[in-house]
């Protein structure tokens, strides 16, 4: 993800987010008592705050900041731009010189804008700290870097999971949710044996093959990168066999052709229309699959992958600028705990509307156990197993969020797809994944 | 006739200062969107810019360009460029010109075929990537639709998720938008060209290919080089249908010197090969107007 090239977020605006978006500002006035009971420091600042913003959910975004904004803190100009190329646009935004006072960020990004001074370090704001302890502590290293230094909050989170045909595998005969890569692998030829062509699909366009780098390690219990972000994957002998079920997966046909190019909304559609059985990618996209209404999206549930391992965690953030007046930063810092953690009822209002909207979820204990948040969320979801897999089935991988790492993430896809068209073997794909990370370290290479 | 040769001199500068304070604004603007642009990027290349553009950053001389032309990943996108304009410069002309042909001929519902040249240009490329995107689709797109149903494929292919196809859809795609350009274009210059000439190496026997290869194509000389040497800066500069329809994938089968330069420039931000990056596209483009130029300019012979 020089960035995701495709919202990855599910679907566009349609009239069932429209009324989602004035659901979410009769949400904020429900609010507005909480939100005005601490609202001095913000309001000490008289001008008005920026604030940059991706295009999911737009409506919903504005709505949720005009409640902060009614509630008596500063206005927030809020601008959006697409997701595609967002990482691109921000930086050629900062670069020239405009002035953010807090911005959505990519996690990989975060160190690299707070060593450029796009991004300010959050050590030492109100209750930053209690907003840490509030964390699970699986996704801290995201938002705490090597230093100590706490470098974003949230926007979102979420897992990778397996989205799986509870009827279709019933039907075939497989009675336990696979796990291991193996286990998918058998399920998934059993399935194609059966008749169903190709059962798995994956987002593995170029830009989104970095985050199944780390699930398939993470999967197997490799972890890719060691604390000071040195690549190590190589070192495991395991490392090649996954990169070897990688290409099989493929070859095999197990996934489409079409998988290298295929966006996540044409493959929840397939999942929905039964044309695929298994679909890994954020636990969110159970809510796709549902929405869509298909004949089997009601069959689809979803389950963790990894075994006794892991798998991927990851999520997206919020930044603060440089901002060098002091009432402007209190007002932007209470916005962004907020948005990013709790309102001033100690509520998770703004991923409560996340999680009505999208089935996007907080790397909080606390948001699993919220009763508005449990209302919020379909029934299809289960919300406890989620919650464990935050806790203790996945890892954030803290190297993703070092400076040199949005290099490396953009060499990933490159080198794994002509692994997946069998133009390179997993001894040579590994070699030279580990060549792509110490060349991003130091600087060096295209 | 001294005097009279001075008098022209005088009226010729009075005509060059005239057209000068004409162009001024227009040099001025040019200055201010090519030039400046131009300059920074040749500075950027020989530098180490950061990435936050605060300074130029160290001098590095060449150091750029060495990392660029040493990597395979450039000279594979070479590859991938060339091979693309190659494809881009020659089929868009030559469907341009099959095009201008058909809509200068007398027909029913020309002027209505005339308007539909028109549309492929007026749509942004961006959106023509889209649209591609969908038609070229493996599973739901119009093109395998035609092309099973013509018994050109026995079975729907999944075009841009195969290296070897990926490339050629791409070129299509741009191409069809290209076309209608250098349709219009073309179809001007026919439209010059007198109905005697074609009707007098008729009554001389001339077959319909023999007009055509004497007559029309030197009549559309001078068009067809400035419809060629924009259909290679085109290509040159490909990015938004590519980006669109496969971000350079799959692997690096569509990774077009363009898409590679964003990506060093504003995906990774490393300003200083990307600059270097932009430089060596530029004198590509720049090579390749020039030998098209040189290619298919004659000069015109001076009426005595």
């Amino acid at each position: 993800m020089g960035d995701k090239t495709t919202g990855l977020f599910p679907g566009q605006i349609d009239r069932r987010d429209f009324l989602r978006a004035g659901g979410a500002a009769a949400l904020g006035a429900a609010f507005l008592p909480g939100l005005m009971s601490s609202t001095a420091q913000a309001a000490a600042y008289s001008g008005t705050l920026n604030m940059l913003g991706w295009d999911f959910q737009p409506d919903t975004i504005k709505s949720l900041v005009a409640g902060w904004t009614a509630a008596g803190n500063p206005k927030v100009d809020v601008a959006i731009i697409p997701n595609l190329g967002y990482s691109s646009a921000i930086q050629t935004r900062l670069r020239g010189g405009d002035k953010l006072d807090l911005y959505y960020n990519f996690a990989y990004s975060s160190q690299k804008f707070i060593d450029q001074g796009w991004a300010a370090k959050l050590n030492g704001l109100p209750d930053v700290d209690k907003l840490l302890a509030d964390m699970f502590e699986s996704a801290r290293a995201r938002h705490v870097n090597v230093a100590g230094d706490i470098i974003s909050v949230p926007y979102f989170s979420a897992v990778h999971m397996l989205h799986y045909n509870e009827k279709m595998l019933t039907d075939a005969g497989i009675t336990t949710v696979p796990s291991t890569l193996k286990e998918i692998y058998d399920a998934s030829k059993k399935l194609q044996s059966g008749g169903l062509a190709s059962p798995y699909v994956a987002y593995w366009v170029k830009e989104f093959c970095e985050e199944y780098f780390h699930t398939y390690l993470l999967n197997e219990g490799i972890t890719a990168f060691d604390d000071k972000g040195a690549p190590v994957f190589a070192d495991d002998p395991k490392t090649e066999g996954v990169f070897a079920w990688w290409q099989s997966m493929y070859q095999e046909g197990l996934a489409p052709k079409s998988v290298l190019t295929d966006d996540p909304g044409k493959e929840s559609a397939q999942m929905a229309q039964g044309q695929a059985a298994f679909f890994v990618l954020h636990h969110y996209f159970l809510t796709s699959i549902r929405s869509i209404g298909g004949p089997q999206s009601n069959n689809v549930k979803s389950a963790p992958i990894g075994g006794s391992n892991y798998t991927l965690q990851i999520g997206e953030v919020l930044q603060m600028g440089n901002i060098a007046d002091a009432d402007e930063k209190a007002a932007a810092w209470d916005l962004m705990k907020y948005y990013g953690w709790k309102d001033k009822n100690g509520k998770f209002s703004v991923f409560t509307q996340w999680a009505k909207a999208a089935g996007l979820a907080a790397p909080y204990p606390g948001f699993f156990t919220d009763p508005d948040v449990i209302a919020a969320f379909p029934s299809y979801y289960d919300l406890p197993m989620i919650s464990k897999v935050f806790a203790t089935g996945s890892k954030v991988v803290p190297a993703r969020t070092l400076a040199w790492y949005p290099d490396f993430q953009a060499k990933v896809g490159d080198l794994v797809h002509p692994l997946l068209l069998g133009q390179a073997t997993p001894k040579d794909t590994v070699a030279a994944l580990t060549k792509a990370a110490t060349d991003a370290q130091s600087g060096t290479g295209i | 006739m001294a005097a009279n040769s001075m008098e022209r001199s005088a009226l010729s500068g009075a005509d060059r200062a005239f057209g000068l304070r004409l162009a001024l604004p227009a040099m001025l603007l040019l200055l201010v969107l090519l030039a400046v642009p131009t300059v920074l990027t040749i500075l950027y290349s020989v530098h180490d810019v950061p990435p936050n553009g605060s300074s130029l950053g160290a001098f590095v001389g060449f150091k750029n360009y060495g990392v660029v032309l040493a990597s395979p990943v450039f000279w594979r996108s070479v590859e991938v460029t060339v091979t693309f304009s190659i494809g881009f410069v020659v089929l868009s002309t030559a469907i341009g010109l099959a095009m201008a042909m058909l809509v200068n001929q007398e027909f029913v519902g020309r002027s209505l075929a005339r308007a539909l040249l028109i549309i492929p240009w007026a749509t942004p490329w961006l959106v023509i990537g889209i649209l591609w995107k969908w038609f070229a689709d493996g599973s739901v797109g119009g093109l395998n639709a035609v092309l099973t149903q013509l018994h050109i494929l026995s079975d729907y292919k999944e075009f841009l998720s195969d290296p070897n196809w990926a490339l050629p859809i791409t070129v299509l795609a741009a191409v069809w938008r290209q076309a209608s350009f250098a349709g219009m274009l073309l179809l001007a210059g026919l439209q010059t060209l007198p109905d005697e000439l074609g009707e007098a190496a008729a009554i001389d026997g001339a077959t319909v290919w023999q007009r055509f290869i004497h007559i029309v194509l030197p009549w559309l000389r001078p068009v067809l080089i400035t419809v060629t040497v924009l259909n290679v800066i085109y290509a040159f500069l490909q990015f938004d249908i590519v980006f669109a329809m496969t971000q350079g994938g799959p692997g690096d089968a569509t990774q077009v010197l363009s898409i590679l330069i964003y990506r060093q420039l504003f995906g990774v931000t490393h300003i200083g090969i990307g600059s270097a990056l932009a430089v060596v596209l530029g004198l590509i483009a720049l090579v390749g107007g020039l030998a098209v130029v040189k290619l298919l300019y004659r000069p015109e012979p001076v009426p005595i």
